[in-house]
């Protein structure tokens, strides 16, 4: 969809669905932003208020007829998910707007903009968050614990609680899906298989908390970001998914989200859970974080053949071989420990 | 160098020199002209050339050792698919002793893998420090 196009769809819808809440006249600066393999994202000004609309652009039939499909849950659930976790003191957009696919928006959310960076290249390196920096590991610890402690009961039907035995199966559904291209990847899920930690009770995780989906200003955590691939599991798993080598953005040195420590981690999660997981369940998370990216690969991959997405998803499956190398190298480390 | 070879003036032009030919005219002409998404889209486009051109000078070794893997681990009738795809499916239905030795070559395997799509990323050079010394 044109940007022309979407600004005329959204000047006929948010008259009213802004009314008394966002002071403004019509839809100005409508940009699409970089990076968004999956959902687009667009920032737009309202009167003199800054807005991001996030939006699926295409159809969920195309989606449904995907075997495999991990794209997560529909945006008008994200939504629903986000709104909950604003009852936590986890910094999140508040939701303005929610369509359904059978708008002419399409699926689509529209949500306040929080101040400050996302882009890893950054806020990873840049002097100017050197403070935030230290203290972001130990402030991601405190909100995973907050977002875990939200009522599942609450969440909308589709997010229900799942077993490990259920996701092996899944995860092994989408390599016979994808072809069995890939002999690195079912090595890895074999080995997840014969090391799995005892279940652990289910809890809400955002699924895919990590360095990217965060925004970060001078203090640390600014904003989380990017609710898609909520589930529930067990609490390691969020933990792990932060660790995983490829959300390091080559910082490798430092193994929470290219910016801190373990042990920060996992003490700011105690402050706010009460427990926290031990360091070899979050590892072992991040081995299943690594072979979880390589399948988001290979379905954007799938996604492309199917007709959905430009030249950045094609190029998106090649990148399967970073979670290839990582898997091979965690395997390696774990079992020479 | 000869008289004759002084005087030679190179006129074919290799696959990847085209590549290279095209990446420039995406990265020095299009991507300058270029806004937003179609700019973002114009380096994606420049980093796939790059792909398609280590992939002609690595394919065939990654190839071969797919080959000789499929050779040892999964002797007799090859059946259906390619060699990476006939070892997944053995592997999925354990019917591989994932053992050092398999374990080596998925290793080396990997090394092509990521030097091909994504050479840059970080965990290449661990790997390629931890792995090529023992191989």
């Amino acid at each position: 969809m044109s940007p022309d196009q979407l600004t005329a769809l959204l000047n006929a819808e948010l008259g009213e669905s802004l009314a008394g809440k966002v002071p403004g006249e019509q839809v100005t600066q409508l940009e699409r932003l970089s990076g968004g393999a999956n959902n687009e994202t667009w920032r737009l000004m309202w009167g003199s208020t800054s807005l991001i609309l996030r939006r699926r652009p295409f159809s969920a039939d195309s989606i449904d007829q995907l075997e495999g499909n991990i794209l997560g849950l529909s945006l008008v659930d994200e939504a629903a998910v986000i709104q909950l976790a604003t009852s936590t003191s986890v910094p999140v957009p508040e939701i303005h707007a929610v369509f359904d696919a059978t708008h002419p928006i399409g699926e689509a959310f529209l949500m306040g903009f929080i101040a400050g960076e996302s882009i890893p290249q950054k806020w990873l390196v840049d002097d100017t968050y050197e403070v935030a920096r230290s203290r972001l590991a130990f402030q991601c610890g405190e909100a995973l614990g907050r977002i875990h402690s939200i009522d599942c009961s609450k969440l909308p039907p589709n997010i229900g609680p799942t077993t490990l035995e259920k996701r092996f199966a899944a995860a092994q559904k989408r390599l016979h899906a994808f072809g069995d291209i890939s002999p690195v990847m079912q090595f890895g899920l074999n080995w997840l298989i014969d090391h799995a930690p005892s279940e652990a009770s289910c809890v809400l995780l955002h699924g895919d908390f990590r360095t990217g989906n965060l925004l970060v200003d001078e203090q640390g955590l600014a904003g989380v970001l990017d609710w898609e691939l909520t589930h529930q599991g067990p609490a390691a798993e969020d933990l792990g998914y932060l660790c995983a080598n490829v959300w390091r953005f080559g910082q490798l040195h430092q193994p929470v989200g290219g910016f801190g420590e373990y042990d920060d981690l996992i003490a700011g999660y105690g402050s706010t859970a009460g427990w926290a997981p031990d360091l070899a369940t979050i590892r072992y998370w991040e081995i299943f974080a690594a072979l979880s990216w390589g399948l988001v690969c290979q379905t954007m991959g799938a996604l492309w053949h199917s007709g959905n997405g430009d030249v950045e998803r094609a190029a998106v499956a090649r990148r399967r071989s970073e979670a290839e190398l990582d898997i091979l190298l965690l395997i390696e480390e774990w079992e020479r420990a | 160098m000869s008289q004759d070879e002084a005087q030679t003036t190179a006129s074919d032009v290799t696959t990847s020199e085209l590549l290279g030919a095209v990446k420039g005219f995406l990265m020095d002409s299009a991507l300058p002209a270029l806004s937003g998404r179609d700019q973002f889209n114009a380096r994606v486009a420049a980093n796939v050339l790059g792909i398609i051109d280590r992939e002609q000078q690595l394919g065939p070794e990654l190839a071969a050792l797919d080959a000789a893997a499929a050779q040892q681990w999964l002797p007799g009738d090859p059946g259906p698919g390619t060699a990476p795809q006939r070892l997944s499916r053995a592997l999925a239905a354990r019917e591989i002793n994932a053992d050092s030795h398999f374990f080596e070559y998925l290793k080396q395997r990997q090394l092509l893998v990521a030097a091909i799509n994504n050479p840059r990323y970080a965990s290449r050079k661990v790997a390629e420090e931890k792995w090529r010394s023992e191989s």
